[in-house]
This record gives C-alpha cells, structure tokens and sequence, in this order.
C-alpha cells in the first residue's frame, strides 16, 4: 500500500479481518471491565469464573488477545489483509512503548533474574531501544501492534504460569515496608493491557492510517469516560447500599404513627401525627427513643444553606454588577479579580478560623448557627462574584446599546436586560458553591460545633424562633444564637468518635453510613432545585 | 441612472470638474456640500469633529437635515458615517475614548451642552442598529420595553393591584408600533412568544417598531438590511419609505442602488472623515460635483 496505489473509496466492513479485529476490541473492552472488576473486588482473584480459575481465564484472553493483535499485524505488513498504514506509528506511540518495554525489562531482569543495578539497567535499556525501534522502524502496522500484542502476550503468559499468583506478594523493601499485593497487581496490569492492545486493536479496525488513529482515539476516550462514569455511579452505589439499611430502620406507615407536630397560627395551636415515622430522619439521639437519628443535623445543614445563600448572593451579586457595569475596567478591577480568585481558593479551615476569631466573640461568644451561616456565606461569596461577573460579561453589548438607545437609564437596563439574561450563569455558580459549602466541615467545627450525638432538643427552629420585642431592635431569633450541628460535621464526629462512644445507637457502622448518604441526599437536593430554577429562566430567555 | 452604470459616460462627464477654478479646498468642500431645502432644518449639525483617542474619525463636519424626509449617509468603510449617526443620539457618550466638538442642534436646542436630558433626547432620536438586536423577551415586551421604563405605560404589580393598569393602551401602542413596522400581519398570533424566534428580517421590523414605540421625531438607522436578504431588504426599503412622511429618517447604508432608491438628500462621506458631497439624492448620483464622488459611486473604488 505505497503512495503511488490509492485505497479504494468505499470500504465493506463485512470482511473477516474487520470482524476478527471488531472481536479483539471486545475482548480488550471485556478485559478492562474484568480489571476493574477485580480491583473492586467485585470478582475474586482466587475463585472462579464461568468454569475457569480467574487467573487461568484472564492470562488465556490476554495471550488470545495479544497474539490476534500481533498477527494483525503481520497480515497488513504482508498484504494478506487490504489496510492504508502510514510509514511509522507516531512519536507518541514510540515514546509509551519505549517506556513500557523499558520498565517491562527493567522488572523482569531485576525480580525474575535477580539482576543487581548494573545488571537491570542494561537489560531494560535493551528491551526499551528494542521497543521504540519496533515502534518506529517497520511502519505503522507493526508497528503499533507488534508491541502492544507482545506485552499482552508475556503477560498473559506469567498469569497462566503462576510466576504471579493469586496470592503473590511483592515487596518493594522500601523502608515503609510498601508491598504490592497480587490484588492490585494483577488488576492494574490487566487494565493496562488491555488499553494497549484495545488501542491496537482499534487501530487495525480502522485499517490504520488517520482512519485507524482515530479510531483508536476513539477507543481510548470511550474507554476513559466509561471508566469515569462508572467509578462514579459506584461511588454513589456504594453509599446507597451501605447507608439504605440504616435510614430505613425503623420506618412505619399508618394513621397516627409519626411524631407529634404542632402547628400555632394567631394563637391556635393545632396538634397533629404524621401518617409517617421515620427515625432516622424525624429523631435526635435520645435515651428514650426506640431508634436514634440526624434530624438535628438535617435542619441544620438546611438552615446553613440557605443562611449563607441569602447573605452571599444579593452581596455578590451586588459586587458584580458594580464591577461589570459600573467599573471602570482597569487596575481596581484585576486587583479584585485576583483577589476574589484568590478568596475562592483559601482553604476553608481558613475561613472557619476567621468565624472563630471574629464572628464568635460578636455573636453571644459561642459556637452558633449564625456564626456557621455567616462563615459559609462569606466561603460563597467569592464564587458568586466571580461567576456573576462573567456570566453579565457574556451578555451581549448590544442589548445595552440598544437599550441605551431607548433612552432607558443605565440601572434600569441593568435590571430589566442584563439581569435577567445573566441569571442562568448566576445560578450556576450559586449551585456549583452549594454543593461546595454544604459538605464543608472544618468551618463547622470551629463555629458552629455540634457533637458526635446529637439530641433531637437541639434542632434549630429558625422559623419559630423570631420573637417580636417593643424595644429596639424589634425582632430577635435566638435561635439562631444556639449551637446545632450539621451533617458533615457530624458524619466526622461520628468516624472519629470510635466504637466506645458509640453505645447508644444500635449499630455505629450502619448509623453511619446512613449519615453519609442522607448528606448526599441533602446535597444533591439543593442541586436538583438550582438545576430546575436555572432551567426555567433560560426557558425564558431562548425560544422554543 | 444610466450615467452610473456607464463608467465610460461618467468619466467624461467627470472632465470638467478636475479643471481649476483658483478655489480651494476648503472652499470647494463648502461649496459641494451646501445643499438648500425648503422648511426647516431638523437637525443642524456645524463644525463636528470627533476623535476616538488619538484617532480623528470626524473633521469639521457640517450638515443640516431636513425634517420628515430621508436622508441616506454613503462612502467606504471607515469613513465616519457610522460616527456622525452616533452623535445625533449622543450614543458616542456610551465609548469611553471619544471626543466630541462642534455643534448638533435638534430644533434649535444645542445637544452637546450641560444638562441635556439623554433620556429625553433619546426617546425622540430613536435608533435601529446594523444587526437585529431584540431583547430575549416577549414580542410584546420587546415593543412595550422603552415607553414602560420611561414610565408613559404601567403595567406594574401594583399598577395591576391598584386598577390603574395601562394594558389596553399597551395593547393599541403594541399593535400600532407593529403595524407602523410592517410587521402586525406575521406576529399578532404569537405576540408572547420570544422575540429571537422571529426571522432576522423580522426581527429587525422588530427592532424598528421597538424605536417607532417611544415616539421619536428622528429615526437614526446604521446599516439596516445589511445584514438581511433582498426580500426583506425591500420590505424595510418600503417601511423606511412609509416612515418618512412622519419621522425624520436618517439612514447609514453601503448599498448606493439602496441610497437611489429610498433616500431624498445623500450625503457622501470619503475616508478620512470628510463630507465630501452633499445634495439632493438626484443630483449626488447624476451629476456629482467633485471628481472622488463620481469615482465612487460609478464603482472606481470603496
């Protein structure tokens, strides 16, 4: 395949080279999931699987697939199979294999052969150059599966023989004793295989050339974000399963089971039970109840949300609105730009130290809800300015000009065009900064506390709280003033509390873990409302 | 006409003018651009330079317009008609570098002075822009948008509350500005949808009946239908036509047929920020007086 004979235009994808190679990047799609699978332990390394030793079954696809791909290979450099290669795999290619076959020697002469340093780094030299010679010099069909394939190969071929088992242990006599189990060896080396030779593999699919770069481009990249996606939903999962027994224990449905709830509306009080009782969600921890629960931490996480929701965005909103609209772009502008950057990225152990030092001694000098607010508020703001600003940025100048051209003053335009066509970005921002504030911890514990226990007396009854005086100032929440607990602070509390403090509730782990995942609940609620609120205004501003 | 389209013709017409007649400049560019009309002048511009930064876009430019007629601003790019249209709104006031002097009087009242009222101004020198560039909001809002800020209609929560809610006026003034547009036909089913679904020829009709809505005197438009395809091109022509027997248009345009066919007075500007030529629209593109003009508009160069 020369430059001189042309490829034809249409390619059928019904020949057996194409199917063998669409097969190979099954098998290397079904090895990665098995890789993984085995690192989560998920499958173990020591059973069976579908008749076979894992071991035996993962070492044979790996020799299967590593000597399809090589012999791929070898039918494009000999015309058997009708591809397009260019003359070399590319650099790219040549350094990772260099590497790979570099670090590959290196292992095997220093831990099979029990080479010294003079012995290995020769060796590994040697089978590097071989490797990035192999890459480079016979053109790209060889070129990117010969490597590969090998590597899958000799793999597989030390999993069949045992040389690492199941139970294999590999000390690395560094001084801390670091060691690399065969649970994690044989996961990763199988993962990474497979990476390769699906690369190779994907590449022969395309017949090489840019159509089979891309194609192994392609691979690679769904590979990787089917792996991202994945480690995510488990991550979820994991939380899920663990925390679900724990939220639901005790839960009863019926007429008059739930707690009592009081309603006063000008002096009425109506007394009434929730058709529901769930415990988890509705107790505090109490020496009478039957089961114990977060309900304090609940109302409190709740409480701090939006406390520094309202302090944080009508201010940085505010700010941005001066900064964009009202500023003059110029020194003062960048120097509060690096500084609210640089305020977004202060640790928030920071921000809680400020909350203690300062806020504290001004509110009733104790740990309070309020004092908690206004630090998470003050950890928002930052963010809230900066994605105002550029979300008022992005607002098209014509819509001032046009706006300034009806004679319609600056504020006004401000209010009635900028605004609205800025909110969708506003709203980003204060949902990406809730879902950062509402899992804060360190603040909490500096300013608000809490305890590893929380009684249902200390939930925060912010609403309730107002008290109207006919002295200045007029209204006070004392409330507010009091020290109530949050679920991140609580779920640290708990960890670190150990299992002798633990003896009140039935079971720590699983009180736990539901508190883990009713955090979660609770966070990924406030996104859902900023998700459907910044729906609805760019519902407004397109058209449909 | 057939004098622009025969450049042979043109350039011997042309002839004479290169001759000297001992005058300067100066005093040929008075000349050339001295154009008598009958009744009063609406906007009376004298000696207007404008600099942006150290850019002199603008050099002692004089033109009076006349009311309730079409006047069209022609020449090359970059040649400060764009600019000249911006400072009979004072929309120069809104770009931070520029700068400027001289005179623009709108029925004798000087603009560029203390204490004059933009809002004011503005809502009586209306202006469209070269794109489309209706707000992201409701038909209606988009007309209604200018008279409700400025407070002439209210429809306002409390306005609503207290019954003292303009809506019906809001509906005639919709309806109208729409109509005035040419526009009421094609909208009056979808008055609440979102403005950006409309067609770009439609939405700069749009544009226009937003301008026509706060009841300005002067309409200033740059480049309408540059931007739009001979069909609603000609409709806005139209428009632009029906427009001048109320309003004062004035109208920045590259397209000189564009400037033959709607225009009553032309006036050209050549680069360097000069008015060159300035006359009757039939005399400018028949007979123009400075040679530079001719080669212009028969298609020399710009």
């Amino acid at each position: 395949m020369s430059g001189a004979t042309r490829t034809r235009l249409i390619r059928s994808n019904t020949t057996t080279a194409v199917a063998v190679a669409a097969i190979s990047i099954g098998i290397a799609a079904v090895l990665f999931g098995l890789g993984f699978a085995a690192m989560f332990e998920l499958i173990a390394l020591t059973g069976t699987l579908v008749g076979f030793p894992t071991l035996t079954l993962l070492g044979a696809l790996l020799v299967v697939q590593g000597g399809a791909v090589v012999t791929f290979g070898l039918g494009s450099r000999f015309s058997v199979v009708e591809t397009n290669p260019r003359p070399d795999a590319g650099a790219v290619a040549a350094v990772v294999f260099a590497l790979v076959w570099f670090v590959g020697g290196g292992i095997v002469a220093s831990q099979l052969f029990g080479l010294g340093l003079v012995g290995w780094l020769p060796a590994a030299l040697l089978t590097g150059g071989v490797g990035f010679a192999v890459t480079v010099l016979p053109g790209e069909d060889i070129g990117s599966t010969a490597p590969a394939g090998a590597v899958a190969v000799l793999t597989g071929l030390v999993f069949l023989s045992d040389l690492v088992g199941a139970q294999s242990v590999w000390g690395l006599g560094w001084e801390q004793q670091a060691s690399l189990t065969a649970e994690f060896m044989i996961p990763v080396l199988t993962v990474f295989c497979a990476l390769l030779t699906g690369w190779a593999a994907a590449k022969a699919y395309g017949g090489f050339g840019a159509r089979g770069r891309r194609a192994g481009a392609y691979l690679l990249i769904y590979l990787n974000a089917g792996a991202i996606v994945t480690v995510l939903f488990s991550l979820v999962a994991f939380t899920l399963f663990k925390g679900l027994p724990g939220l639901f224990r005790g839960v009863a449905v019926g007429a008059g089971v739930g707690p009592q709830s009081t309603i006063s509306l000008f002096g009425f009080g109506f007394s009434f039970s929730l058709p529901v009782a769930w415990p988890f969600v509705m107790n505090g921890v109490g020496l009478l109840n039957e089961f114990n629960g977060v309900l304090p931490a609940i109302v409190g996480t709740f409480w701090l949300v939006v406390g520094a929701v309202l302090f944080a965005v009508p201010l940085g909103v505010g700010a941005a609105i001066f900064l964009t609209e009202y500023a003059e772009r110029g020194r003062f502008t960048q120097v509060v730009e690096v500084a609210t950057n640089g305020l977004w990225s202060t640790p928030s152990i920071v921000f809680g130290l400020f909350g203690f030092a300062f806020l504290i001694p001004r509110f009733g000098n104790g740990k309070s809800l309020l004092s908690g607010m206004l630090t998470l508020g003050f950890m928002l703001l930052p963010l809230v300015v900066i994605t105002s600003r550029e979300a008022m940025l992005a607002v098209p100048d014509e819509y001032r000009d046009a706006s300034a051209a009806l004679g319609v003053t600056k504020w006004q335009t401000i209010r009635s065009v900028v605004l609205p066509a800025a909110l969708p970005g506003v709203v980003t921002g204060v949902i990406l900064g809730v879902g950062r504030i509402a899992g804060e911890t360190a603040p909490i514990l500096l300013t608000m506390a809490g305890g590893v226990f929380v009684p249902g007396s200390q939930t925060a009854n912010v609403l309730g709280g107002f008290q109207f005086t006919a002295s200045p100032p007029f209204v006070a929440n004392p409330q507010l003033l009091e020290a109530t607990s949050a679920l991140p602070y609580q779920l640290y509390a708990l960890i670190t509390a150990g299992v002798g403090a633990s003896g009140n509730v039935g079971n720590p782990d699983e009180f736990r873990w539901a508190t883990a995942l009713v955090l979660l609940a609770v966070v990924l609620s406030f996104y859902a409302v900023g998700i459907v609120t910044r729906y609805y205004f760019r519902r407004r501003l397109n058209y449909e | 006409m057939s004098e622009i389209e025969s450049p042979q013709k043109g350039a011997e017409t042309a002839q004479p003018r290169q001759t000297t007649t001992g005058e300067s400049d100066e005093q040929l560019r008075a000349e050339w651009t001295d154009y008598d009309f009958d009744g009063e002048a609406k906007l009376a511009v004298e000696d207007l330079d404008v600099h942006y930064g150290d850019e002199h876009a603008l050099k002692g430019v004089s033109m009076d317009i006349p009311e309730r007629s079409v006047t069209a601003l022609i020449g090359p790019s970059g040649c400060g008609k764009s600019t000249y249209l911006r400072c009979l709104n004072r929309m120069n006031d809104r770009i931070n570098s520029a700068r400027v002097d001289g005179s623009v009087q709108l029925d004798e009242n000087e603009l560029y002075q203390e204490g004059v009222d933009l809002v004011e101004l503005r809502k009586r020198v209306g202006m469209v822009f070269q794109s489309p560039n209706p707000f992201p909001k409701s038909i209606r809002e988009n007309i209604s948008y200018g008279p409700r800020k400025h407070g002439t209609i209210d429809t306002g929560l409390l306005a609503r509350l207290f019954g003292r809610s303009d809506e019906e006026s809001e509906e005639r003034l919709v309806e109208r500005s729409l109509r005035q547009a040419a526009l009421w036909d094609e909208v009056k089913d979808r008055l609440d949808d979102n403005a950006l679904g409309l067609s770009g020829g439609q939405q700069q009709r749009l544009c226009i009946a937003r301008a026509l809505a706060t009841d300005p005197e002067v309409l200033l438009m740059d480049e309408p239908a540059s931007a739009l395809d001979p069909i609603a091109t000609s409709k806005i022509e139209e428009l632009i036509h029906e427009l001048s027997r109320e309003y004062t248009v004035v109208i920045v345009t590259h397209n000189m047929q564009q400037a033959e066919r709607i225009s009553d007075q032309t006036a050209v500007f050549l680069t360097g920020g000069r008015l060159a030529e300035y006359g009757r629209t039939e005399q400018i593109f028949a007979d123009p007086q400075s040679q530079r003009v001719d080669d212009y508009i028969s298609g020399k160069f710009g």
